[in-house]
């Protein structure tokens, strides 16, 4: 028995590939590019024309880049890093998750962690990467404990905000309905707190990547950033650039390859995707 | 019971009241707790582990008072503070300019995102690293490295200014044949300031961790060369204390400085968010 | 056919600190009888919404005792709010299964969802999101919601007063028509007078004290339109029944004051 009139509603749910692959089209087709030859061809005029000897051309960068790519070391030692970080950020992740979830719920630990967090974020992930390899010397110890440290603030921040921007309204709304508590994590507080994870991890990341390669450089025997010290070392610029040019590569791969579009996919509920921090 | 049908009372105390509660709010904090748990913890696994290798407590604050009461520490935050005025001071004009261009003009927009992007992603060692390189151990190294560091925060959440400003209001200037010098003081201005600020705090807290980046591996002065001394000596204490000192110091920028200001000039707003 | 659905005695609701309490409902009561559609209505802040808030379980109150029979092992309560208060992540349908209470299947469930969205002339929206419906149609899942879980009571507070003036007159008319169809119990709050006179079988009046000012049966038939004679003024009485009650306000405030 039908009351009223039925109406209709058009339906767009765009797909995790459909997403990937716009992103693509829209990453090739850009005037970024433009901006991109201009840079190269100033850089290279200036670095072959003026008297700067030591500093490379760009060609030189991207060879030497290619280099380490073809010999297999950018692998090799990428992987060694990516292993350090994987490690170290999953910890962070998690301790950041407890510290930032009981921070979003009640008042006396958002007070007790308050400090410590507010510490966290304000040392460089420097400080934490010479004291980790002080301390535990070389070994996956120091670059773990220290991607520990200077992430998990990053991540409790993210996470007590969307712990305390959990709908207060559809929470109430679980309670009249007595939805059960499994119910009310799995199809509430989770997707509530989803797009703030994600943003965390975001965030988290860059943070993990960079303390890892610090703690490489001070006090490793492998890894990216024992390939930087090495470079740096023998005054190999062309070295250094390039192996930046090849770190910032990856973190852009990851961040528009995977992250990007994962945080698209999951808000596709959405209007819009709003980020904090 | 006493009813009263009137307001509440509570709205109506005064600010000695106020003062009173938080005074209590502040003493009865669970930080202190958190504080005290923390020395604590350190002082056990100081004691466990071998004490060259982990300071304990007293040892550090012993440092860190001898160092700020020797004026040590002044010379090297001076000496840091040089260096990024001037590495600051050019990522401000530069990251200021990024962004007005890019908040206007979409085109702006697609030819600078990606230098912006690329500066976010890239680690700050990087640029220490080369212009320790290129420059050796003269100034023009922090400088650039802050510099490049720097700008892109700034340019980001400038840009997020521009595109803020109110078309509405910009329109309503237009029929109402306001003044360009009216419009651009009186409605630009205050429409940016929130975003300027918060792009300048995120922008100078980089700018300070650049340059500790490049003093650590080309100066022979400042805060980040001293935690360069003492990693190479091993004082596991001296660059705890150096590190708490550089902590606090951000902190107090941040807490006495930069943020009263913010929120001075962003009283008549209900809430500013901050970009990244 | 007469059974009691809520019983309520000497309620009392404070807000506040003791020593310093705001006294939102003074020593209520009354009964609901089953299937008896209700109105409550008062000034804003006379505790209209806190009373349906503790009715519904939300906030607790000082004393009194408070009942609501229901059915062995069934649901007590539906509930539609002022914002239609769906999962903005989850289908219309997923949003209905999400209330599906513990002693039913999730079979007998998914049928009832799809009566009642049918019911609300939403048959075809299961799949949509939220964002993808208009303020109206959002309220109206509100209410398929509330009636799928078959509840003993559906409180409902001030769910139409958020919708533009037409569209609420087409959903009173329909939520009658959901009345009559379902035979179920209905608190109804709302700050318009006419509203709680057009739909109510009884009208709860509280005033500014947290008191029942008054308690009306409407026996006039529906549907109640103002071309009719004994409908207008039966309105007319109810209004100046209200305004008494704001006359007596205002004298206590300068009776206070001098």
């Amino acid at each position: 028995m039908s009351l009223v009139a039925d109406t209709s509603v058009p339906a767009s749910q765009p797909t995790w590939a459909g997403q990937l692959a716009e992103s693509l089209r829209r990453f090739f087709l850009h005037r970024r590019w433009i901006t991109f030859i201009v840079i190269g061809v100033v850089w290279q005029v200036t670095a072959m024309t003026a008297n700067i000897g030591l500093f490379p051309t760009p060609i030189t960068v991207i060879a030497t880049s290619w280099q380490y790519v073809i010999t297999g070391l950018f692998f090799s030692e990428l992987g060694i890093s990516m292993l350090r970080i994987i490690l170290g950020f999953s910890a962070a992740l998690l301790i950041g998750l407890i510290v930032g979830i009981l921070m979003g719920s009640r008042r006396f630990w958002d007070e007790f962690f308050q400090d410590f967090v507010i510490l966290g974020l304000s040392l460089p992930g420097l400080i934490y990467a010479l004291l980790c390899v002080m301390v535990f010397g070389i070994g996956l110890t120091a670059p773990v404990m220290a991607i520990i440290l200077a992430t998990y603030p990053f991540v409790a921040v993210n996470i007590r905000e969307g712990v305390k921007a959990i709908d207060k309204e559809l929470l109430d709304m679980s309670r009249v309905y007595t939805v059960d508590r499994w119910r009310l994590v799995r199809q509430l507080i989770l997707p509530s707190l989803l797009p703030f994870i994600l943003a965390a991890i975001r965030v988290g990341f860059t943070v993990a990547w960079k303390v890892s390669v610090l703690t490489e450089v001070f006090g490793g025997d492998s890894g990216i950033g024992y390939q930087i010290r090495v470079d740096f070392a023998s005054f190999k610029m062309r070295g250094v650039l390039g192996w930046g040019i090849l770190f910032g590569m990856v973190m852009l791969a990851i961040e528009y390859g995977l992250l990007v579009p994962a945080e698209q996919h999951f808000a596709r509920w959405r209007a819009k995707v709003k980020e904090v921090i | 019971m006493e009813a009263i049908t009137a307001t509440p009372v509570s709205s109506r105390l005064g600010w000695s009241d106020r003062l009173g509660q938080s005074l209590k709010r502040f003493i009865l904090s669970p930080r202190w707790l958190a504080i005290v748990v923390a020395l604590v913890v350190w002082q056990i696994y100081a004691d466990y582990r071998d004490t060259r290798l982990i300071p304990t407590p007293i040892r550090v604050f012993t440092k860190l008072y001898e160092i700020v009461v020797s004026g040590l520490f002044f010379e090297e935050l001076a000496a840091s503070m040089v260096r990024i005025a001037i590495g600051f001071g050019a990522a401000l004009l530069v990251g200021l300019i990024i962004g007005i261009l890019m908040g206007s003009r979409d085109s702006w927009n697609d030819y600078l995102k990606d230098l912006v992007t690329f500066g976010l992603a890239m680690p700050g060692l990087i640029y220490a690293l080369v212009a320790v390189l290129f420059f050796g151990l003269s100034l023009w190294a922090p400088v650039t490295a802050i510099l490049a560091t720097s700008y892109p925060f700034v340019a980001v959440n400038i840009r997020e200014g521009v595109k803020a400003i109110s078309k509405e209001l910009l329109d309503m200037s237009r029929v109402y044949q306001v003044k360009r010098s009216k419009v651009v003081l009186q409605i630009i201005l205050p429409s940016l300031l929130p975003f300027a600020l918060a792009g300048f705090r995120l922008g100078f807290a980089i700018a300070w961790k650049a340059s500790t980046l490049v003093e650590l591996f080309g100066a022979t002065n400042g805060i980040g060369w001293q935690i360069r001394a003492s990693f190479d000596e091993f004082s596991v204490h001296g660059m705890l204390a150096w590190a708490l000192l550089f902590g606090l110091v951000m902190l107090f920028i941040e807490y006495g400085i930069l943020l009263p200001i913010e929120r001075y000039f962003g009283r008549w707003r209900p809430k500013v968010k901050q970009v990244m | 056919m007469e059974a009691t659905a809520i019983s309520v005695r000497n309620l009392v609701k404070t807000y506040g600190d003791p020593g310093r309490e705001l006294l939102v409902l003074d020593r209520i009561s009354f009964d609901v009888a089953t299937s008896s559609l209700v109105t409550i209505v008062g000034p804003s802040g006379s505790g209209k919404s806190t009373l349906l808030n503790v009715l519904a379980g939300l906030e607790p109150y000082k004393s009194g005792n408070v009942e609501i029979y229901s059915s062995a092992g069934g649901s007590k309560l539906g509930y539609v709010f002022q914002s239609s208060r769906l999962l903005p992540w989850l289908s219309i349908e997923d949003n209905l299964m999400f209330v599906r209470p513990q002693h039913v299947d999730k079979a007998r469930h998914k049928e009832r969802t799809q009566r009642y969205l049918k019911m609300v002339g939403l048959k075809n929206v299961g799949q949509k999101y939220p964002h993808q419906l208009s303020g109206g149609m959002q309220q109206r899942v509100g209410i398929a919601r509330s009636l799928c879980v078959e509840p003993a009571v559906l409180l409902m507070d001030e769910p139409f007063s958020h919708l533009d003036e037409l569209t609420a007159e087409q959903m009173r008319a329909e939520l009658l028509q959901i009345w009559q169809a379902t035979q179920r119990t209905i608190i109804f709050i709302t700050h318009d007078l006419q509203e709680a006179v057009q739909l109510g079988d009884r009208l709860i009046m509280l005033d500014y004290q947290g008191h029942i000012f008054e308690d009306i049966k409407i026996d006039l038939p529906r549907p109640r339109e103002f071309t009719d004679r004994a409908f207008v003024d039966f309105y007319a009485d109810v209004v100046r029944r209200f305004h008494q009650m704001q006359a007596k306000r205002a004298e206590e405030l300068t009776d206070s004051e001098t």
